[in-house]
């Protein structure tokens, strides 16, 4: 702890020091730092080598390195950890350096690269350079590339971050349970020209997924498509902060997915450009407008925009199962279902029971019991009340008079006079409805009757 | 002189005489002492109207309100038309008994014989000598006939006693079971009707529906199956009170008993059921019967039938039981000649009677401890941790729901499987009762038990 070294110095993150992994590895080993929290920590400034313009992971913080012999040094500690996903609800994952995801890595172009990482965990595992061209020994592929990481083993990885742009790190051992249980981080190279993709503000964020059964903490690893909870860097709505930028500041925003399945993700108010993949930045001359980028498994997309619309903006996934927390797949709908008599009934054989979904899933400001570590399904206080939202949901807050470099919430937005939704309040035509759409009734239909080809006789 | 010897033995017979009469309760109340401590009920007999009405009256106060397991063996041991014709038959072993205690009536004889030559005219008084000198023998035998009465009334009362607390418990669980299968119904009827509900509004299949409907339907069928049964438990129990009309209309509690804090544990069961059981003073009683009947007044030394037992035991290695103080003992005669053998054989055929009654009533105290043991451990389980586990099952069903992490239909089913468990206990909880009445039985006296503490869940 004598060896505490101070680089962070934003409000709700802190240092617990030095973790050093034996005494015998100690002297040649760059500390491991370690992050207790899950705010998003202010960008990273880069104390030595070449200069950048540091990214901010939404929820999480970058690593720290040290310079030796003009080698940029790092520490990775692949560890359990317990990642809080919004207040009121913690899970068991596996990480790094005390978080899942583990921290960004931020390098420069033509930087030389050196990673420790220590192994924590019950098993072997390895890091897969997600994107980097290096050395194929360097590449992590447990078995193919290199032995497993045993358990307590510290292995080095060392290679030169020959493009700029944005990448990830995650295991290639054990892969299913190991990506099921947290194990990524993010890797930003970037260009040796900080005036070159300069931006204003660079945010980074991960999509992952978890099947945590309610009322308990440990996701359940098999699960391969039917997760209860979507996450950005490992955080659900209302536990995700919200992105800021100030008036006509030029914004980037990098998502990597490492869960099973695509992300439309979608954001209001503005126009963005697709200007990065994975395979590095997109010619300006390729870009194409947007307001909703798909990415694919495995993908990265970095979407630049101008922030030239004052106000509050959802920026989600678009998929809308996406954008709750834990919910019952097998919840039959009761959508226009009379309950008079039965709820009473039923209510006899179980105390307590309220009657819900009649009228949609709309809970409005119920407040029901839930069980233990569990989130609302759909949540989170805005100023006209329920945003009814969870999962892979935040919002993206334009102001005028935000500060550069300030990350912090303004708050909600003002709008002003006549620039909000209200009610009509004057006159009002005839109701109309759709014809045989009268509530608490099947429409009418005939029954299909499917001829079977030929004739059977026994 | 014959005289002086036949003065004595009149004189013998009439003291005799003295100590037997008909009492106004024919013998009852000492076999109904023997019972009390099994029933705790003094069993009267009946005679005439108004005895009847008085009883009637008294049953009508205790029919008043809902018939508790103690009432229903009062009921049972004062009014069952068969008790009362085993009381009965006290009376009737007490009216030999006093018969042969009294002396014979002296017969006065005349005869007059006369044919054409003479006339002859003969006057006698003469005494029924031999019945006058059998008689002690006579008032003996009437005696033990009349003890073997008592005991058999008693034992009469016991076994009703049991039977009935039997019949009470099963007609009382037989209840309960209705109304457990009515919840279940209940449960069924809902999720038929909410999915009618859906269907009608276009969100459920008719193969849903069907599916609910034939359950519902299924669960109505087990309600008159619950009935049917119930119906039968309660007309044994009516029988075993001996009740008929208006009085057959007596009303049940809810519920069985709740299951005692702690289970009674008496010492020394195999002690008590020597002691106190029927089947084992009566035998030893007819042993003691056969030795006063075979004159044989010279005992040498005592056998410890259970004694013997013990040394069987040991003789097969085995290692020595938890040592019981059992104390059954009966003499052993110094047999002397041949002619005496029958005798000998007579008195070791009791006295091995008395050892295998013995045995059998050791062993069945035992066995019923035992039993009363494991079905108090079974109801114990399902109340301190099935049930409570049930609730907590619910609970947290009830939190899904309000998640919207599981249905309606989720939330019924374990309803139902609530309903299942809290059932499973009711069946624990019937098997208790039986066995502790089975271990009364095999004990010979009632066994009690601190009182229980209330569950409020259970009185649902
Ligand atoms: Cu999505």
């Amino acid at each position: 702890m004598s060896n505490r070294r101070s680089f962070l110095t934003g409000a709700g993150v802190s240092m617990l020091g030095a973790t050093l992994v034996s005494r015998a590895g100690a002297a040649g080993l760059p500390e491991a730092p370690v992050q207790s929290s899950s705010a998003t920590a202010p960008p990273l400034a880069p104390p030595n080598g070449r200069p950048y313009n540091p990214v901010v992971t939404l929820n999480g913080w970058s690593l720290p390195w040290r310079m030796k012999d003009g080698v940029k040094e790092f520490h990775l500690v692949a560890e359990p950890v317990v990642r809080e996903l919004a207040p009121g609800m913690k899970a068991n994952l596996w990480g790094y350096n005390g978080q899942s995801p583990g921290p960004t890595i931020e390098v420069v172009e033509g930087d030389r690269v050196r990673i420790f990482v220590t192994n924590k965990l019950p098993e072997h595992t390895s890091i897969h350079w997600h994107g980097q061209i290096l050395p194929s020994g360097m590449d992590g592929v447990t078995g193919l590339n290199q032995p497993g990481i045993a358990p307590g083993k510290t292995f080095v990885y060392e290679f030169v971050a020959r493009h700029a742009g944005t990448f990830m790190y995650h295991p290639h051992a054990d892969e299913m349970n190991q990506m099921a249980m947290g194990m990524m981080g993010f890797w930003v190279t970037h260009p040796k020209d900080p005036r070159k993709h300069a931006v204003d503000r660079d945010y980074v964020l991960l999509l992952s997924s978890y099947d945590i059964e309610p009322g308990s903490y440990t996701p359940r690893t098999n699960t391969m498509l039917d997760f209860n909870l979507w996450t950005f860097n490992s955080r659900v709505f209302p536990g995700i902060d919200p992105m800021v930028a100030r008036l006509n500041e030029k914004v980037r925003i990098r998502v990597g997915n490492l869960t099973m399945t695509n992300h439309p993700i979608h954001i209001h108010g503005h126009r963005f450009e697709v200007a990065g993949t994975d395979g590095g930045w997109v010619p300006p001359s390729a870009r194409w407008p947007e307001v909703t980028t798909d990415v694919a498994v495995g993908q990265m997309r970095a979407i630049e925009f101008v922030a030239d619309n004052p106000g509050d903006w959802a920026f989600h996934c678009h998929k809308s199962h996406h954008t709750m927390n834990a919910m019952g797949h097998e919840v039959p709908n009761l959508i226009g279902v009379d309950h008079r008599g039965v709820a009473q009934k039923i209510n006899k054989l179980v105390p307590g029971y309220m009657v819900m979904g009649d009228k949609g899933g709309s809970m409005g400001d119920m407040e029901m019991e839930l069980p233990a570590n569990t989130l609302p399904m759909m949540t989170g206080r805005g100023p006209f009340g329920n945003l009814e939202m969870g999962g892979m949901f935040t919002v993206f807050k334009v102001r005028a008079d935000q500060k550069r470099g300030d990350y912090r919430d303004p708050g909600w937005y003002r709008n002003p006079p006549g620039t909000v939704a209200s009610e009509w309040t004057g006159e009002l035509p005839a109701p109309h409805s759709a014809p045989d759409a009268a509530p608490g009734k099947a429409p009418k239909g005939e029954a299909m009757n499917a001829r079977k080809p030929g004739s059977h006789r026994h | 002189m014959a005289a002086p010897r036949l003065c004595a033995a009149m004189a013998a017979a009439f003291a005799l005489a003295g100590c037997a009469s008909i009492t106004p309760d024919r013998g009852l109340e000492a076999a109904s002492q023997l019972a009390h401590e099994r029933t705790g009920v003094d069993a009267r007999l009946l005679r005439g109207e108004d005895e009847l009405r008085a009883l009637d009256a008294h049953i009508d106060a205790l029919l008043r309100e809902p018939l508790g397991m103690d009432a229903a063996v009062r009921i049972a041991l004062l009014r069952h038309p068969g008790l009362q014709a085993t009381y009965w038959e006290l009376g009737i072993a007490q009216s030999d008994l006093v018969q042969a205690s009294r002396l014979p009536n002296p017969s006065l004889g005349f005869s007059r014989l006369h044919n054409a030559h003479y006339t002859e005219i003969e006057r006698s008084l003469s005494f029924d000598l031999a019945g006058l000198l059998t008689l002690p023998l006579r008032q003996r035998m009437e005696a033990r006939r009349y003890e073997q009465a008592k005991l058999t009334a008693a034992a009469a009362m016991e076994r009703h006693a049991l039977e009935t607390r039997r019949a009470w418990v099963e007609a009382v669980a037989a209840r309960q079971a209705v109304a457990y299968a009515r919840q279940v119904a209940e449960a069924h009827e809902a999720a038929a009707e909410l999915t009618g509900r859906m269907a009608q509004a276009g969100n459920a299949s008719q193969l849903d529906l069907a599916r609910e409907r034939a359950a519902y339907a299924e669960a109505g069928a087990d309600v008159l199956r619950a009935q049917r049964a119930a119906d039968g438990a309660r007309e044994t129990l009516t029988r075993q009170l001996g009740l008929w009309g208006k009085q057959a209309g007596y009303t049940l509690p809810e519920r069985l008993p709740d299951l005692p804090a702690a289970p009674a544990e008496p010492e020394q069961i195999e002690r008590l059921a020597l002691e106190r059981r029927f089947d084992v003073r009566a035998a030893r009683e007819q042993a003691a019967a056969t030795a006063a009947d075979l004159g044989l007044t010279r005992s040498t030394r005592f056998v410890n039938v259970l004694e013997l037992g013990v040394a069987n035991k040991s003789e097969t290695g085995e290692p020595r039981a938890k040592g019981y103080e059992v104390g059954l003992e009966l003499p052993l005669f110094d047999w002397g000649g041949a002619r005496v053998a029958k005798a000998e054989a007579v008195y070791m055929q009791a006295l091995n009677r008395v050892a295998e009654t013995a045995i059998t009533a050791r062993s069945e105290a035992r066995e019923h401890y035992l039993g009363y043991r494991a079905s108090y451990d079974i109801a114990q389980r399902y109340r301190d941790e099935i049930i409570p586990q049930r609730k907590k099952i619910a609970d947290e069903t009830l939190l899904r729901y309000n998640g919207m992490l599981a249905s309606t239909f989720e939330l019924l089913a374990d309803a139902r499987e609530q309903v299942g468990a809290v059932n499973g206990y009711l069946d624990a909880l019937k098997d208790f009762w039986l066995a502790h009445a089975a271990l009364e039985g095999a004990l010979g006296g009632r066994v009690g038990h601190a009182p229980a503490h209330t569950n409020k869940e259970h009185q649902q």
